[in-house]
């Protein structure tokens, strides 16, 4: 008897420590993710002379460094609202755009229409950074530079076939009777459009917006490129704090930061299920 | 059904997006590099002159060598370990929705807040990271100083932002293996090793490859976190392939030498993209047939 305890017992240490293991993995994984995010909102909080080198009570938080930001770069703000037009535009264009060709893709079916499908996702491997060239001066005479315009549109353009992909992935799944059944009551393509499909594709909205949004929001290369005062986004400008000749304010860098990523994290984590949806539809789905 | 002149209406606004925008351009960069052009004059046509020069460019070829490097280390760093946290969050997990988030949190932050983030961490004097690395006697990244550490910097800040993509394309498709057939092995006194070797790895082939695809093809645009961690310095060692063109374009006004290295850089993409259209050719126009 004694003899065939210990097997179990070992068994059950193993268990223990292969579980103990992975606790601590996992804690690895939340630091490695989470650490460097809550570090630049606590580090936002703390008096200035404190951010480095860890002097002062960690309780002592002060909203210091949003009032010098304030100060120091009021524009700031006009480039948070900058960010924030741009990106629910772009979200808006992408949206419309895609809901309509996501819905061809899905339910018609020719050699052709085929191709321009595959079209779509051949132009989606182009980078970005080479299309700029050609675009710039275009944008010039096109006297778009430093608007929102133009990152609105080229936001769209450089998602819409994303957003093709992840609509036509969700309006798939919907059944085609409904459709049916309102052309047998009389509905044009239009009516059925906005009455039956629009309605119940709200998932795939929401899944393309996440990654539009996001695109848009955090976007720098192409603000960078096509903006210089008026239409400079919140990215841009916390890139100049960053290169700011007469050193880095950490305080008024973190304050910047912190009011940058706070939204689109939030809303990043609200709509999470989706943003999972929609990844796996616009990837592997074909 | 087939689609009516009406239905290639509602198309239109995507494809039209995409072709002014998208294609019409790259086919013009391609003319571009086959002609001499600066700002306020007109494209001269020099033939192949442009590649000559790039591919004769020390610099070109520096960025790239850290193309491929950064590149490489990243998409497969990026890779095992997102298996691993993969692997992790498929068994139980307590809290897992606020964990799952926490995992994915690095998706919503831009790429200028990460390299600000990553800037403070390794700061040479006091930067937390570099404090914890020095207390514990280890050496520090000089990344302002030394090109390796620079890309190291680089790489490690790339895996940290991407990781959730890569994440969730292989948990996804974990969570999509049937139970059953790690049941039926565990019956078959299979251990833990052979479960990942021999059902495990065969059924993740097609996501894995998936997301390495996509993460090769991203990871090669790479231009934010290099632009603004070293800005391709010290002396253009830690320059990335779209660093040496945006300089060619934009500080040495060389369109010509920018858009040859463009086109380079496309064909480069597409190579890489290659079993992915593959793929995508077969199985849209299999659908097509039916």
């Amino acid at each position: 008897m004694a003899a065939g305890r210990r097997p179990v017992t070992v068994r059950r240490l193993r268990r223990w420590l292969v579980n103990a293991l992975r606790m601590l993995a996992l804690v690895a994984v939340l630091v490695w993710s989470g650490f460097p995010i809550l570090l630049v909102v606590f580090s936002s909080l703390r008096p200035p002379r404190d951010i480095f080198g860890g002097g002062g009570s960690l309780l002592s938080l002060t909203t210091r460094n949003y009032t010098n930001l304030w100060e120091r770069w009021p524009d700031f703000f006009h480039n948070l609202v900058n960010s924030l037009v741009i990106a629910l535009s772009a979200t808006a264009l992408t949206l419309v755009v895609s809901f309509l060709a996501g819905y061809v893709y899905s339910r018609r079916d020719s050699r052709a229409l085929t191709a321009s499908a595959f079209f779509m996702i051949l132009v989606r491997l182009l980078p970005p950074i080479v299309i700029t060239l050609p675009l710039f001066p275009a944008v010039n005479w096109l006297m778009l530079n430093d608007t929102r315009t133009v990152l609105v549109i080229l936001y769209c353009a450089f998602f819409v076939s994303l957003g093709t992909w992840i609509m036509k992935a969700f309006i798939d799944q919907l059944p085609r009777e409904l459709e049916e059944a309102a052309a047998i009551d009389g509905a044009g393509l239009w009516q059925t459009l906005r009455l039956v499909v629009l309605p119940l594709s709200y998932a795939g909205m929401i899944a393309t917006s996440v990654f539009i949004m996001v695109f848009a929001w955090n976007d720098f290369l192409f603000a960078f490129i096509f903006t210089a005062v008026d239409a400079k986004t919140a990215p841009l400008v916390i890139s100049e704090m960053v290169g700011a000749i007469d050193g880095v304010d950490w305080g008024i860098l973190f304050a910047a930061a912190t009011l940058q990523l706070v939204p689109i994290l939030v809303f990043v984590i609200l709509v999470q299920k989706y943003l999972i949806a929609g990844l796996t539809a616009g990837t592997v789905k074909g | 059904m087939k689609p009516s002149a009406r239905d290639w209406g509602l198309v239109l606004p995507a494809q039209a997006l995409l072709t002014v925008l998208l294609f019409v351009p790259s086919l013009y960069v391609f003319w571009l590099s086959l002609t001499k052009s600066t700002y306020g004059q007109s494209p001269v046509w020099v033939g192949l002159a442009n590649y000559t020069a790039v591919l004769s460019d020390p610099y070109f070829w520096t960025a790239t060598l850290n193309t491929a490097i950064v590149v490489n280390a990243v998409v497969f760093g990026e890779f095992l370990l997102a298996l691993a946290v993969a692997m992790l969050f498929a068994g139980w997990i307590p809290w897992r929705r606020v964990m799952i988030a926490v995992v994915l949190a690095p998706y919503a932050i831009s790429e200028v807040v990460a390299v600000v983030i990553f800037k403070y961490m390794s700061e040479p004097y006091a930067g937390p990271v570099t404090l914890a690395l020095k207390a514990i006697g280890l050496p520090t990244l000089d990344w302002a100083v030394e090109p390796s550490h620079g890309l190291a910097m680089v790489v490690l800040l790339s895996i940290w932002h991407h990781l959730p993509f890569t994440f969730i394309l292989l948990y996804t498709a974990l969570l999509g293996i049937p139970r059953e057939l790690y049941e039926a092995a565990q019956v078959d006194g299979a251990g833990a090793w052979h479960k990942f070797r021999h059902i495990t790895v065969p059924l993740l082939v097609p996501a894995m490859l998936v997301a390495l695809v996509f993460r090769y093809i991203f990871a090669f645009r790479i231009f934010s976190e290099v632009w603004l961690l070293t800005g391709g310095g010290p002396a253009r060692t830690t320059e990335v392939l779209a660093v040496y063109l945006y300089r060619q374009a934009f500080r040495y006004s060389d369109f010509g030498a920018a858009a040859a290295t463009g086109w380079l850089m496309l064909i480069a993409s597409l190579l890489m993209g290659s079993w992915y259209i593959w793929q995508m050719y077969r199985r849209m126009f299999a659908h097509g047939r039916r």
